[in-house]
């Protein structure tokens, strides 16, 4: 994978990466992506196949109610009256 | 050893093995009826939970994983959380962003990943079953390096509702033991519907019986690229096999080299999903500067905390998923894996199960690990990644040892939802074979 | 110039999609959240019934064609309120697709529907961090995407308006104000498209599309190039902003959602029958009853009851006998039913006994005009009578209005001017135009 490509996966998924990193990540994936070429010769099938056995029609019915004591939740994450705290926006 | 003396000795067993990242202080087993140990990807909620990571570090879920409660209903005691590979993304547990686990057999050496911890925890207490969880083989291949029992059920068998994702159309908790009989027994107790996770409500009920495997199918790609030890003692694994009166037969089934491929895409693909949501909020580490505009508080939190083989995959699935490359990755491997599932089908036919070593060689040393490319590491799951892309439950026995003293293992797997008659064959094998423990001192 | 929307309604849902946290308004923030919408690891999503069915249910109205079989994907983006940064949506098998809406007789064609999950909402604190509450996360939505027919801005805020009418009537959604309407704009006045994302509320939808209008035509005017760009809408300045490239030109890198499996929501689909909208509903009477448009809008924007007690009057006793007396008295005191709390189904009674010729003319306008207010029957009767008197009597001096009316209906204005004017404000009038119509059709 050339370095280009590296830097902006990398971006898309939120990591940052040293100089170091990028020419190693880039040879290994380089070297992963090579090997992958075996899947273009292998044998299609039309099955969508989200799941390796069918999952169908599992729904929950229109029923509130509380899981979990919200205090509970919040009891470790930063919050401030009740707000969990985030960076900045913009 | 009693429950006592296994809960007073734990802090210096631990100490020599690192097979524990978070464990019990208490020494009163109170009136538990069995002691239990399970992966750290299962929330937990007396004990800190990190996935192997430290971008996890500090959390503590409100709520434990079906697989504990049960194993709590059960009467079970939680003693400890197991380290594992970041997140389950490697073969000898040496991905662990905390402690790295030791072959029980070999301090010098891995336990095999990612379940590492828990084979370890299996091979060393006695009578102690372990929750661990596989992917691409993070169950049969530990089990294998530290010589015990360990099994990995239907996908869906056993609710996923805790377990922090690696990929969520591949994860499977199953069951690690030095005893046969333990992985039906618990398995039970942990398998079966759970609402709070619809794959697991799909599934048709698991029977305690008994079902005789009568012949089982060898394929010729599972006995490539063998060390000479392996390959010795899964030969003499089958003329075992043949006493007991069991037909072997060699097959081909073609797809499975495509299963590799397929299926690291997969999981990297829906593994860079699933860890976009560690960020720097709302659990483990919080402490980046909220100043900073999101998309660099974000990037800082994660290129700080997340390790060396979780920032590859996490790369490596983004790419396979994105415009323009997803289709060549992402839907083949789909597409792939419905192949791989066809020519399991096609073998299962005929045969009671599908049979090949579990790893083509024993134990590596760490530092011999050290020496390998990602991709090499990668290969060595070859022989464990074609069942967990299928779904299909898979179990591995001990069947010899090398030199070394150190285990080898095979795997057996069957159809979807046919784990009885790996139990069954797991538990007639026992009676054959002559399981070696570690020496224990601490 | 070219318009399209995509539009996303809140479903009325009592708990959110994936988890069973209520919807209703919380009594603070972070109250109404668990495990799943907060994204925690290990949590799962299940789906809740309601949101497919209300799903086809817009499908159907918007005559979209319902999939067979439906599943979800993962969008992943990076945002604050985005708890597990990835948001669970329908990517390339929406719940319906290739439906039209009708603005009149104008077709707004629609590309598709899809259902997915709301985030939860952000906001700024003085230090410059942000605050989150997850409160909002899980909602579920459904997301209309049109093609790009509207031609102004006037029109797409028609459009949405009506369009909103609609789905709060089929999905029965109490009117809470137009904040609630969330819209993406497309616009493109020469050739490139510019979006403007999260304009809320029908107003800004407007405003955004004028300023864009203006903007892009003094850029094409003075022979510039407008750029093919995402931008936001500041209400308080009434102005587009360009976002900077680097926030949208996210690669999603959509996946499906292994954690919930398929749906084969064809059956639920036949089992669902949704009530029609106003707008179709106004057509369908118009072709079916052969009456005039206006009379046919005019009764459903009234009141879908009042087009339904129009609708079992004409299957009773035909077309004709629907539009005397319920497009006439019914109709015109259909507002004063809210301070007399009468149950308008007794005029029926009223109608069948005209029809059987038990009562006259003029008593079955008195009948039905004082069930309606509550009026007592016998006051009525005399005040009706008075001004029924006042109306025969101007007829019977003026017998050319009723041939004219019969060309032209308006020639009834002189009649209702005159007895306006000489009864002195002592009628209504509504009550005059029903009397005047009534009399005089009663002579031709």
């Amino acid at each position: 994978m050339d370095r280009e490509t590296v830097e902006r996966v990398a971006r898309t998924a939120h990591i940052r990466l040293t100089e170091d990193e990028i020419a190693r990540y880039s040879s290994d994936l380089a070297e992963i992506l090579t090997y992958f070429e075996l899947l273009d010769e292998a044998p299609g099938n039309d099955r969508r196949g989200i799941n390796p056995i069918e999952v169908a029609d599992v729904l929950r019915d229109d029923e509130p109610r509380m899981e979990m004591d919200p205090d509970v939740l919040l009891r470790d994450m930063e919050t401030y009256e009740r707000y969990v705290r985030g960076p900045r926006l913009s | 050893m009693s429950m006592r003396s296994t809960l007073e000795t734990l802090e210096r067993v631990n100490s020599k093995y690192l097979m524990f990242h978070a464990k019990t202080s208490d020494t009163d087993p109170g009136d538990a009826r069995f002691l239990f140990s399970a992966k750290d990807n299962l929330t937990s909620k007396d004990m800190e939970t990190c996935a192997g990571s430290r971008i996890l570090e500090g959390y503590f879920p409100p709520f434990d994983a079906t697989v504990i409660a049960r194993m709590r209903e059960a009467g079970g005691k939680l003693i400890g959380k197991t380290n594992m590979d970041e997140f389950g993304f490697g073969t000898f547990s040496t991905n662990s962003g905390l402690e790295v686990p030791r072959n029980p057999f070999d301090l010098e050496r891995a336990c095999g990943g990612s379940s590492g911890g828990s084979a370890c925890a299996a091979a060393v207490f006695e009578d102690h079953p372990s929750l661990g969880v596989s992917t691409g083989g993070s169950i049969c291949c530990p089990a294998s390096f530290c010589g015990v029992y360990g099994i990995a059920p239907t996908y869906g068998r056993v609710s996923r509702y805790g377990l922090i994702d690696y990929g969520n159309s591949l994860d499977k908790i199953g069951v690690l033991s030095s005893k046969a009989g333990d992985l039906r027994r618990y398995i039970n107790i942990i398998a079966g519907r759970d609402e709070k996770d619809p794959t697991s409500c799909v599934q048709p009920e698991l029977k305690d019986e008994r079902t005789p495997v009568r012949s089982v199918a060898v394929p010729k790609e599972g006995v490539e690229g063998l060390s000479k030890n392996v390959e010795a003692a899964f030969t003499n694994a089958l003329d075992e096999l043949r006493r007991m009166g069991i037909e072997v037969e060699t097959v081909d089934m073609p797809s499975l080299k495509y299963a590799m491929p397929a299926y690291y895409v997969l999981a990297t693909s829906e593994a860079s999903t699933n860890l976009a949501r560690y960020v720097g909020m709302r659990y483990g580490r919080q402490d980046g500067d909220l100043s900073l505009k999101f998309d660099d508080y974000f990037s800082d939190v994660r290129s700080r905390y997340f390790g060396d083989e979780a920032k590859r995959r996490i790369l490596l699935g983004t790419f396979t998923r994105m415009v323009g490359y997803s289709d060549r990755y992402y839907s083949k491997a789909r597409q792939v894996r419905e192949v791989v599932i066809d020519d399991y089908k096609r073998v299962l036919r005929d045969h009671d199960a599908v049979l090949a070593p579990t790893m083509p060689f024993t134990a590596p040393r760490f530092d011999d690990i050290s020496k390998m490319s990602a991709l090499d590491s990668y290969k060595a799951d070859y022989l464990t990644v074609p069942a967990n892309l299928a779904g299909v439950p898979h179990l591995n026995v001990p069947c010899g040892y090398d030199g070394d003293g150190m285990p080898i293992g095979m795997q057996f797997v069957a159809d979807h939802w046919n784990e009885n008659a790996l139990f069954t064959m797991a538990e007639d094998w026992e009676k054959e074979f002559d399981l070696r423990r570690p020496e224990v001192s601490a | 110039m070219k318009i399209g929307l995509e539009i996303h309604v809140q479903l009325p849902t009592k708990s959110k999609m994936f988890c069973s946290c209520p919807t209703t308004e919380a009594p603070g923030p972070n109250t109404h959240v668990c495990p799943t919408c907060l994204g925690m690891p290990g949590s799962r999503p299940v789906l809740n019934r309601k949101v497919l069915e209300y799903g086809i249910m817009l499908a159907k109205m918007l005559g979209c064609k319902v999939a067979d079989t439906a599943w979800f994907s993962r969008k992943t983006y990076f945002y604050p309120d985005m708890s597990k940064s990835v948001q669970i949506t329908q990517y390339d098998n929406p719940i319906g697709e290739g439906g039209v809406y009708y603005l009149g007789d104008k077709p707004i064609r629609i590309t598709r529907i899809h259902v997915e999950e709301d985030p939860g909402k952000t906001k700024r604190t003085g230090d410059l961090s942000s605050l989150v509450d997850y409160n909002r996360s899980g909602i579920p939505l459904a997301e209309i995407v049109t093609e790009p027919d509207m031609k102004t801005p006037a029109e797409a805020r028609e459009v949405l308006k009506s369009l909103i009418e609609d789905i709060r009537t089929v999905l029965d959604i109490p009117g809470d104000g137009e904040r609630s309407i969330r819209c993406d704009c497309n616009i493109s006045v020469g050739k490139e498209r510019v979006e403007v994302k999260n304009v809320t509320g029908l107003k800004n939808v407007e405003k955004a599309l004028t300023y864009e209008v203006v903007r892009q035509s003094k850029i094409l005017k003075a022979g510039g190039k407008v750029d093919r760009e995402t931008r936001r809408f500041d209400e308080e300045r009434g102005v587009t902003i360009s976002v900077r490239k680097k926030e949208f030109e996210a690669d999603y890198g959509y996946i499906d959602e292994p954690d919930l499996g398929v749906y084969h929501i064809r059956e639920m689909a036949e089992s669902i029958r949704i009530r029609e909208s106003p707008q179709k509903m106004a057509a369908r009477m118009a072709g079916q009853y052969g009456i005039d448009q206006k009379m046919a809008k005019q009764l459903v924007n009234t009141s879908v009851d009042l087009a339904g007690l129009f609708e079992n009057v004409a299957g009773k006793h035909g077309t004709q006998a629907a539009v005397k007396w319920v497009a006439g008295p019914v109709s015109s005191n259909w507002k004063s039913l809210d301070a007399s709390g009468a149950d308008v189904k007794g005029v029926i009674g009223i109608i069948d006994r005209f029809v059987a010729g038990e009562i006259t003319d003029t008593e079955c306008g008195i009948e039905i005009k004082c069930l309606m207010t509550g009026e007592d029957p016998e006051k009525a009767a005399e005040a009706s009578g008075d001004l029924d008197k006042i109306v025969s009597d101007y007829l019977d001096q003026n017998p050319g209005i009723v041939d004219d009316y019969r060309k032209n209906e308006k020639a009834a204005n002189k009649a209702i001017g005159f007895v306006m004017k000489s009864s002195g404000g002592r009628y209504s009038s509504s009550e005059v135009v029903d009397a005047v119509k009534r009399l005089i059709e009663s002579r031709l």
